[in-house]
């Protein structure tokens, strides 16, 4: 009887706690939403419940129909888009070959030296990528290479190349060598190997680097606001709140950032599985 | 197999180079010349690949270089006693990608703009008379990586080359069989296919990691800052000047101290919290007392999956004057109680009708403790998601055993539950601290570093450059603002800094790392 009461009352609270930490997770995020779709710049005007009289889609106009300059052929932001899709595409394909060719080689061919190639690709895995930033931000200057989001999307996808080959190279290790044996005794060169026979079983790691490499630029800051002169999203978005006073439009800005996050929401919920194993995989399986 | 001591190595190595005068004069050849010793063990076409090589280094010296116009140009544009400059440097006018790089690296640079050399006034940029552009030491420092890097790929092979030509003459004088040229180039070509589909690899990691790496900590030991950012003043190796500077300095000692233990203080916290509140959420969701798990379980990972930029940005929204949490305060009336509060506790600096949440730096506390909240809503969902799949793991009869025995359910959590995730959540942890180390968003995105610290806070010896770090900066959010305000760069103390943080970060990454050996070692 006692026991009983005891855990109606532990039920009671487990609940109360878990409804008090629902609302602080849902909060904030409904208030975005709401600033969204609030008329007027100002936060102030930002109601606590909905009041359909505050109502208004001015800050989506915005975002898809305003551009700085006249005659522009898009709105700012679709530019912005473009040219953060241009990194996301380009460093998709980059660091998909690039993670499959390397991660074969240390998975599947044995040479001098392996041992401590990979030891150096651990190593640069470490190195934190701003410590480069500089260097590269005056190579860049020096050889003009700033303001164009393609060369940028390089950096993007030599700086994950030591991770995802350890992904690769961990995922191939876990099919059975026997495959490539009978191949290479059937005649097949170590290149077909890893496109006929290879390549349709690892393709779940592959979509998982892709979608993971593709994400990568969309929001990064540090990198775009250096190298590239015009706004990406990242610091489209960032100048509308940090800017100086006529340029600070948090409301627009609420709107911006409520079409970007839903999407890349939803890609984060359909990877769920695949980004804790990607998460671990790092540092525990081979 | 156990490797003998490095001294007997040595000896051992001195004794067979005696044994094999014949072998040794192959080698010494080799190492006069790439291919020659080759080519005395009569193996031709290796030499000529060897040759090839050297012959190639060469050339591109040559015309990378000024050599040719050299000897026309000497004449014609003499060294004048009027010049400022009045030596001609030939390294400087005519060498090439070697040796002008390898020049440049050591001197950062002699000659500056607007100065008078052989007879002419330097220029930024002069395309026929080459030597007339004045020097640019990020150029030439850039130029020397590679022309260093590609020096020590030539000094490998040139060391293969010799090490080959003693090998096969000792063989061949011991009657050993010996790989004719065609043999060996078959092996060569399947030995390469590795290397071959590597070499894009490493020129992406040779290019875009490892030498604007090195390109950073030389940055270091210059002087380099935004007052040598134009032509016409040379950067110069300083040593360890700024290394020395950055302790014994008071100005930049006491900033820098206060920046470093903000940052310490804030990986900590920032982590812990985390991790704290992921586990009691993924304990609670998981508990014989909660139902709809799921519903909850999807409601809490949210902040997980949104963009950590815009909640930080929308937080940064929440928490201004006019935003969502004084808003709320005014609105249930506690906005006074919870003045009286934030005051009494030391976290606001002196009670005011309405929180400066981010921007007063009499608040500075209250930003830093907002920050962690802030860091909180979204770390701590990764934890609970982590922990969540942790406690599906653990073995069932561990408990029914551990009941039997008489513990209770106290005993059997910290007893088995606690020592199992901390085991299995170690390197996350480890992983996460290090990226709350340099959590530049957090940072940057929240507060931009500030609120400001005030002027006559700050020592006499920052003031000249602007990037002087606001009071919630952590290292790495500073180092981007001493690398990138404008007119006012640090480049230099910047990559101390950045040094600083390779090595603390890299001490942890190595400890990490000692762990996983399953990841690089082979099979």
């Amino acid at each position: 009887m006692k026991q009983k009461l005891i855990d109606a009352v532990l039920a009671v609270l487990a609940h109360l706690w878990l409804i008090f930490m629902v609302s602080i997770v849902l909060i904030p995020m409904l208030w975005m939403i709401m600033a969204a779709f609030t008329k007027g710049d100002a936060l102030t005007g930002v109601p606590l419940w909905p009041d359909m009289s505050k109502f208004s889609w001015e800050h989506f106009d915005y975002v898809f129909n305003y551009s700085a300059m006249e005659n522009a052929a898009m709105s700012d932001y679709w530019a912005a888009f473009l040219r953060t899709l241009t990194i996301a595409v380009v460093n998709l394909f980059g660091v998909v070959i690039f993670a499959v060719i390397t991660g074969y080689t240390f998975a599947r061919l044995r040479f001098k030296g392996k041992k401590n190639l990979l030891l150096l690709m651990m190593v640069l895995q470490m190195f934190p990528s701003f410590m480069g930033m500089l260097a590269l931000y005056l190579l860049y200057r020096q050889f003009g290479m700033t303001n164009n989001p393609a060369l940028l999307a390089l950096i993007y996808t030599a700086g994950s190349i030591p991770y995802n080959t350890f992904l690769v190279r961990g995922f191939m290790r876990n099919i059975p060598k026997s495959l490539d044996e009978s191949a290479s005794i059937d005649g097949a060169t170590p290149l077909q190997t890893l496109t006929k026979i290879l390549f349709p079983l690892i393709v779940p790691i592959i979509g998982f680097i892709a979608v993971g490499a593709f994400m990568a630029p969309w929001l990064d800051y540090m990198l775009q606001s250096r190298f590239l002169r015009e706004p990406t999203i990242a610091t489209w978005l960032f100048n509308l709140v940090a800017g100086g006073n006529s340029a600070y439009k948090p409301l627009d800005f609420m709107a911006g950032a409520l079409i970007i996050a839903i999407p890349i929401m939803i890609v984060q919920f359909f990877m769920q599985k695949y980004m804790v194993y990607g998460l671990t995989s790092g540092a525990e399986k081979g | 197999m156990k490797k003998k001591p490095f001294l007997s190595r040595i000896k051992a190595f001195f004794q067979d180079l005696k044994n094999n005068p014949d072998a040794l004069t192959s080698a010494i050849l080799s190492g006069v010349l790439m291919g020659l010793g080759q080519l005395r063990n009569k193996q031709k076409s290796k030499a000529g690949l060897f040759f090839g090589v050297f012959l190639l280094i060469v050339v591109v010296e040559l015309l990378t270089g000024g050599y040719i116009y050299a000897f026309d140009e000497m004449s014609r544009y003499p060294a004048l006693p009027t010049d400022t400059f009045t030596q001609i440097n030939f390294l400087r006018d005519y060498g090439g990608l070697f040796v002008k790089g390898i020049w440049g690296l050591i001197t950062l640079g002699q000659i500056p703009i607007m100065v008078t050399y052989r007879g002419n006034v330097t220029v930024t940029y002069n395309k026929v008379l080459t030597w007339l552009s004045a020097d640019n030491s990020m150029t030439l420092l850039g130029n020397g990586l590679i022309a260093l890097v590609l020096v020590s790929i030539v000094i490998a092979i040139w060391v293969f080359n010799i090490r080959d030509a003693y090998v096969t003459r000792k063989h061949q004088k011991h009657g050993e069989p010996v790989e004719s040229g065609k043999q060996y180039f078959k092996r060569i070509w399947n030995e390469m296919f590795p290397y071959v589909i590597l070499i894009p690899t490493l020129i992406m990691v040779l290019f875009f990691i490892l030498i604007p790496f090195l390109f950073s900590f030389l940055l270091a030991f210059t002087n380099y800052t935004y007052r040598n950012n134009n032509l016409s003043n040379i950067v110069k190796w300083v040593g360890f000047e700024n290394f020395t500077k950055i302790i014994v300095e008071p100005g930049w000692a006491g900033i820098f101290g206060n920046v470093v233990l903000w940052t310490v203080l804030f990986a900590i916290s920032a982590s812990v919290t985390c991790y704290i509140l992921g586990m009691i959420q993924a304990l609670i969701i998981e508990s014989k007392y909660v139902k709809f798990k799921k519903f909850f379980r999807t409601i809490l990972i949210v902040p997980w999956a949104v963009p950590s930029m815009v909640s930080l940005m929308v937080f940064r929204q929440a928490f201004q004057q006019d935003g969502l949490i004084n808003k709320v305060l005014f609105q249930t009336n506690t906005m006074d109680d919870m003045v009286r509060f934030l005051t009494s506790i030391g976290l606001m600096g002196a009670p005011e009708t309405i929180i400066s949440w981010l921007t007063v730096f009499a608040n500075a506390n209250l930003t830093k403790a907002v920050i962690i909240m802030v860091n909180l809503w979204m770390g701590a969902p990764y934890f609970m998601m982590l922990i969540t799949g942790v406690l599906t793991t653990l073995p069932k009869d561990l408990y029914e055993a551990a009941s039997i025995d008489g513990a209770n359910k106290w005993q059997s959590f910290s007893r088995i539950t606690l020592p199992l995730i901390l085991r299995a959540t170690l390197p996350a942890i480890v992983m996460t601290f290090t990226f709350n180390f340099n959590n530049f968003g957090a940072i940057y995105f929240m507060t931009g570093g500030g609120p400001a610290i005030p002027t006559d806070l700050v020592p006499q010896s920052m003031l000249v450059t602007k990037g002087v770090p606001g009071a919630t900066d952590i290292l790495i959010s500073w180092i981007y603002k001493l690398s990138f305000t404008a007119d006012s760069q640090v480049f230099n103390m910047a990559a101390v800094y950045s040094i600083l943080i390779f090595v603390f970060i890299g001490a942890i990454s190595v400890f990490n790392l000692s762990r996983a050996k399953t990841l690089w070692e082979d099979d």
